[in-house]
């Protein structure tokens, strides 16, 4: 029976072996130190005395959802009103400006927003001090505790929902809305029938990754908990290596987080993949909007400006007016600040390499899949979706205490391997990010060259460099920035590797916040935000394609 | 029965700058073919006329009324585009409804006639599909359908079958044919194929240089 030729086509564009091999090694790899982790932490946890350990885990487990749920919920309503705001509001001065701090609060340290979240909302802060001028006495309320939990997620998640439901909605096609204009659509209905089913694609993606980011939060409730009746999970584990020595409940207490973020990866990895499918920015074309409803967009773009810049201008004015040059001398502050640099640099090659050849081998095992349907084509395709989001389920400071337990019994000492851990956490907390970008532009090229790169027998390094590397540059570009900046503010494995001598700036950070050295702390927070807008204006900027360059 | 009267439009987007003057006059139950370069202006002779652009100068009257000031909703015009003419998460018999009530509530006359346009242009038996499960054709009798239960006088087709294979497209101008002369539609058929023009139109004008040239058909 003669062949169908678009089966031989696609069998064959996969068969030159080095586009699957190199993604398929990075992932067994990672794969087998991820198993080496959970193995050591099931090691611990069940050879000790399971039930002592397991005291108050309910209560930890409890506040841990309570508080993730709330923050995704409050984080999916405001990122939604914003994002339809944005959608409605194209031209107005200042759009861009906001939608680059959108940008900047999903990439910026967290440790720095608490710290300016603490000089507008602490007890000495400026909403406060405002209080206090226009009523005599300070406010009752408190950044510390479930509050400020709840505002520094949303402050750091809404932006995030934000930029991916107004990819969405101006993605909307022009003539939808032409359609509803001349079937005279209301508002409501316009919201209902044109916008609310491109939101609805987007929102439970977004909402299982928000609720991720905000069970596994550490630095965040570190800082802002106050209490520990307000710790979550992370934070316990963190208490239980740290503080109590405890390392059978830390790792009982990460087996516990290890199960609810494996169920919840698993759970977003079997959503239908949209990725690909975000179209272009369309023509626009918006009917004015009644007088409510602008009002209450004004009103979303408004609180959002004030609410992204008052932290960040906090972090700036506190870092001005500490003592700089003091702090720039100091030899503690530059080993970390070159401690830092090299680390997320370091990391961000190394994610770079990996989630390119992840996302090779995704596009041509799914060009494999589409040809051949076996009894196993399911199970293959909901591998290679769980490479991209697998390592979600793995927090860094779950990873850092397995790399801990793992060097308890080897005999080197820790201090050796920590930079190692600390990249190879990086680089697993990032690949889930660069590989939402990666995986949709390199799919989009296979579609579009895969077939000339086979008639024409290109394929290895010449098509990396015809192909590939022009058509992914700005998207390397932007992946770099994103993994340098992420890996620059971790705080988990540092919490747990860092000492005295092996310190970044994140960790030197929250050892000066600790000691109340709250002066110093605010001009490492103002380095951190320096560094990080620099480096994600400069990096892409990079990458960027020069004029003639071809593509 | 349609008429642009000295339609004067300036379009600049930063690379490309036109001036177009639109005079044009369709009588109830003509199809006025229009075709032309891409840029020519096509597609945005079809805004102006359905309120999604504002012309610097000129009326447009239909039956001797300025209908020019309305907004899309309010004017006396359906319109067909090339792509994305239905609400993908609706079903047939809603995406159809739209036509007639936007809350999809319809009385029992109502949900007839939306039987009655569906089975007009050979759909009824996927009334209750979901609208993206449907054939490009498909999709385009379904917004059809939506136009008759509209009872709206002025019917615009924005290269509506431009994506369709020979054989659908051939049964599509039939269709609309037939419904023009049915309904006694004045009709402003916007394509970059000549032939389409040859098939149904009653007159055929070019755009050229912002402006329309009448054609023999």
């Amino acid at each position: 029976m003669a062949r169908r030729p678009a089966l031989i086509t696609q069998t064959a564009i996969v068969s030159p072996g080095l586009s699957i091999y190199p993604g398929l090694m990075v992932s067994g790899l990672l794969l087998v130190l991820v198993c080496a982790v959970f193995a050591a932490i099931i090691a611990t946890g069940l050879t000790q005395n399971t039930a002592l350990s397991f005291d108050g885990v309910g209560r930890l487990l409890a506040f841990t959802t309570a508080q993730a749920t709330a923050s995704t919920l409050i984080a999916l309503l405001l990122g939604t009103i914003l994002a339809w705001s944005l959608n409605h509001r194209r031209h107005f001065t200042g759009r861009r400006m906001l939608l680059a701090l959108l940008s900047v609060s999903m990439v910026l340290p967290t440790i720095v927003t608490a710290l300016g979240l603490i000089t507008v909302l602490g007890r000495n802060g400026w909403l406060n001090q405002v209080h206090l001028s226009l009523f005599g006495e300070v406010s009752g309320f408190s950044v510390y505790g479930i509050p400020g939990i709840l505002i520094a997620h949303t402050w750091l998640n809404a932006p995030f929902i934000a930029r991916g439901l107004l990819q969405r909605l101006e993605g909307i096609p022009a003539e939808r809305f032409k359609l509803a204009a001349s079937l005279q659509f209301s508002p409501w209905q316009r919201f209902k029938i044109v916008e609310w089913p491109a939101l609805t694609i987007a929102l439970p993606g977004l909402a299982i990754t928000v609720f991720l980011l905000c069970f596994t939060s550490f630095s965040i409730v570190l800082i802002l908990g106050g209490s520990p009746n307000f710790n979550t999970l992370e934070v316990a584990i963190f208490e239980a290596v740290k503080l109590e020595f405890d390392l059978t409940r830390a790792a009982m207490l990460a087996l516990v987080q290890l199960g609810v973020c494996g169920l919840l990866v698993m759970l977003a990895a079997s959503l239908p993949q949209h990725s690909s499918a975000i179209s272009p920015p369309s023509l626009f074309y918006m009917w004015p909007d009644p007088k409510l409803a602008r009002a209450l967009q004004t009103g979303a773009i408004l609180l959002f400006s004030v609410a992204l810049t008052a932290p960040l201008a906090a972090v700036v004015i506190d870092g001005l007016q500490g003592d700089i040059f003091k702090i720039l001398q100091d030899g503690l502050f530059r080993q970390a600040f070159a401690t830092s640099l090299i680390i997320a640099g370091l990391s961000s090659i190394v994610t770079i390499g990996c989630a390119l050849a992840i996302a090779a081998t995704r596009r041509n095992l799914g060009s494999y899949l589409r040809t051949r349907q076996s009894n196993f084509s399911w199970l293959v395709g909901w591998l290679i979706s769980f490479m991209g989001t697998g390592y979600l389920a793995m927090p860094s400071i779950v990873l850092g205490l397995g790399f801990f337990m793992i060097f308890q019994n080897l005999p080197i000492a820790t201090d050796h391997l920590a930079p190692l851990v600390l990249i190879l956490a990086n680089v697993l907390m990032a690949l889930p990010f660069a590989l939402v970008v990666f995986l949709p532009a390199m799919q989009k090229s296979g579609r579009r060259y895969d077939k000339l790169a086979f008639s024409l027998n290109i394929r290895g390094l010449t098509r990396w460099r015809f192909i590939d590397w022009p058509t992914l540059r700005s998207e390397i570009g932007f992946v770099s920035a994103l993994s340098f900046c992420l890996s620059l503010g971790d705080l988990g494995v540092i919490a747990l590797f860092g000492n005295r001598d092996f310190t970044t700036l994140p960790w030197l950070l929250y050892q000066n916040l600790g000691s109340y050295r709250t002066s110093d702390a605010s001009v490492i927070a103002l380095v951190l935000l320096v560094l990080v807008i620099s480096v994600f204006m400069l990096l892409p900027a990079l990458f960027e394609k020069r004029p003639h360059a071809g593509s | 029965m349609l008429d642009l009267e000295n339609i004067t439009f300036h379009y600049e987007d930063g690379t490309q700058v036109a001036d177009y003057c639109f005079n044009l006059s369709i009588q109830a139950g003509e199809i006025a073919g229009i075709t032309g370069r891409s840029g020519s202006g096509k597609s945005t002779c079809i805004d102006i006329i359905s309120g999604f652009l504002s012309p610097n100068t000129g009326r447009i009257l239909l039956e001797g009324q300025e209908i020019g000031q309305l907004p899309p909703g309010l004017r006396p015009v359906t319109v067909l585009f090339q792509n994305n003419n239905l609400f993908d998460h609706l079903r047939v018999h809603q995406n159809v409804a739209l036509g007639i009530n936007t809350s999809l509530r319809l009385t029992k006359d109502e949900k007839r006639a939306v039987d009655e346009a569906l089975d007009r242009v050979g759909l009824e038996d996927l009334k209750d599909a979901p609208s993206h499960r449907l054939s490009g054709g498909e999709q385009q009798r379904v917004a059809l359908a939506r136009s008759l239960v509209g009872n709206r006088p002025v019917l615009l087709l924005d290269e509506p079958f431009s994506a369709l294979d020979a054989e659908v497209r051939e049964e599509m101008l039939t269709l609309v044919r037939g419904i023009v002369s049915d309904k006694n539609l004045a009709t402003l058929l916007v394509t970059h194929d000549v032939n389409d023009c040859h098939k149904i139109a009653d007159n055929h004008y070019d755009l050229k240089d912002g402006a329309f040239l009448l054609r023999p058909v």
